[in-house]
């Protein structure tokens, strides 16, 4: 029994241990945390100063002055169901992604809005990532996802991509 | 159960160095590895970041006292106990028939599937070999 009992506080001895060296070594991002960071996305802004959130309003108004390519991050079963009208589907499971020359090809200062399911869907923010590392300046992740899009009433295509 | 010295040494080195180079790849981008928690798509933003801020240190010090031989049972009971939750939330993984990477050696990760179950459960084996092996009880 004492040896289960020494066994179960050299456990907690490096539990606690850990979360001191934690909180030594990761003040600095422990205190942005802390004063609110972090709350909606993992994204650096010092790392990824290209991406940005963004509502489904601002995405609409973007959509509609019909300057941005909007990408579609979800499965391409799901993208044939409906979408958001002349949008690319590039499904970005978070395992593997590439980008296709034809998007490569795009002007690096143009705007993307990128979205997924919604919920705590994560791919639009992968595909963000993705984008980004390619050098492109200005993209947007569409918060809400297609679940809010498809919410407010707002314009749906189905079918293949159109581009 | 093994009684083999050698081989639980080296059972020892190579689990507890596998469970450093874990931790230290994490520390060293602690942000990248809470977006694979987040991925997983099992709890929020805030914890995620809390763990993704913890786990890893709790990785390396386990990992550490196990290959120096410093409360070998605590620390293979730790890494073992990481496992076993490791595989289960692989197994939840599939089943909910995510696409992710498993996040468990940061640029080396791989997605996540029955090859990490796989390779996780080798890892039990040595620890739970460790955890119940004879011996001085230190």
């Amino acid at each position: 029994m004492s040896e289960t009992r020494k066994i179960v506080r050299q456990v907690l001895v490096i539990g606690a241990l850990s979360v001191l060296l934690a909180a030594a070594v990761h003040f600095p991002l422990v205190k942005r945390f802390a004063r609110g960071e972090f709350r909606e996305t993992f994204l650096s802004p010092t790392e990824y100063p290209g991406i940005r959130l963004i509502t489904i309003q601002e995405a609409e108004d973007l959509w509609a002055a019909g300057e941005a390519v909007v990408f579609d991050a979800r499965l391409e079963r799901l993208f044939r169901e409906s979408h958001v009208p002349r949008a690319r589907n590039l499904p970005a499971t978070e395992s593997k992604l590439k980008i296709p020359p034809d998007v490569l090809e795009l002007q690096r200062e143009r705007t993307l809005v990128v979205y997924c399911e919604g919920g705590d869907c994560q791919s639009s923010l992968a595909l963000a990532k993705s984008l980004h590392d390619e050098g492109f300046e200005d993209i947007r992740v569409m918060t809400g996802g297609w679940e809010e899009w498809e919410k407010a009433g707002l314009p749906q295509e189905k079918g293949d991509d159109q581009e | 159960m093994i009684k083999n010295k050698p081989l639980l040494v080296a059972f020892r080195l190579v689990l507890g160095g596998l469970f450093i180079y874990a931790g230290v790849v994490k520390v060293l981008d602690p942000l990248d590895f809470a977006q694979n928690i987040r991925n997983y798509r099992l709890v929020g933003q805030s914890l995620s970041f809390v763990v993704a801020v913890i786990l890893p240190w709790l990785e390396i010090l386990a990992g550490v006292a196990l290959a120096a031989g410093i409360w070998k049972r605590a620390s293979a009971l730790i890494i073992s106990g990481l496992l076993v939750f490791f595989i289960l939330l692989t197994l939840i993984t599939i089943a909910r028939g995510l696409d992710i990477e498993c996040g468990c050696f940061g640029a080396l990760s791989r997605r996540s599937g029955f090859g990490v179950i796989l390779e996780d459960l080798g890892m039990l084996f040595m620890g739970l070999c460790l955890l119940f092996a004879p011996g001085r009880r230190d």
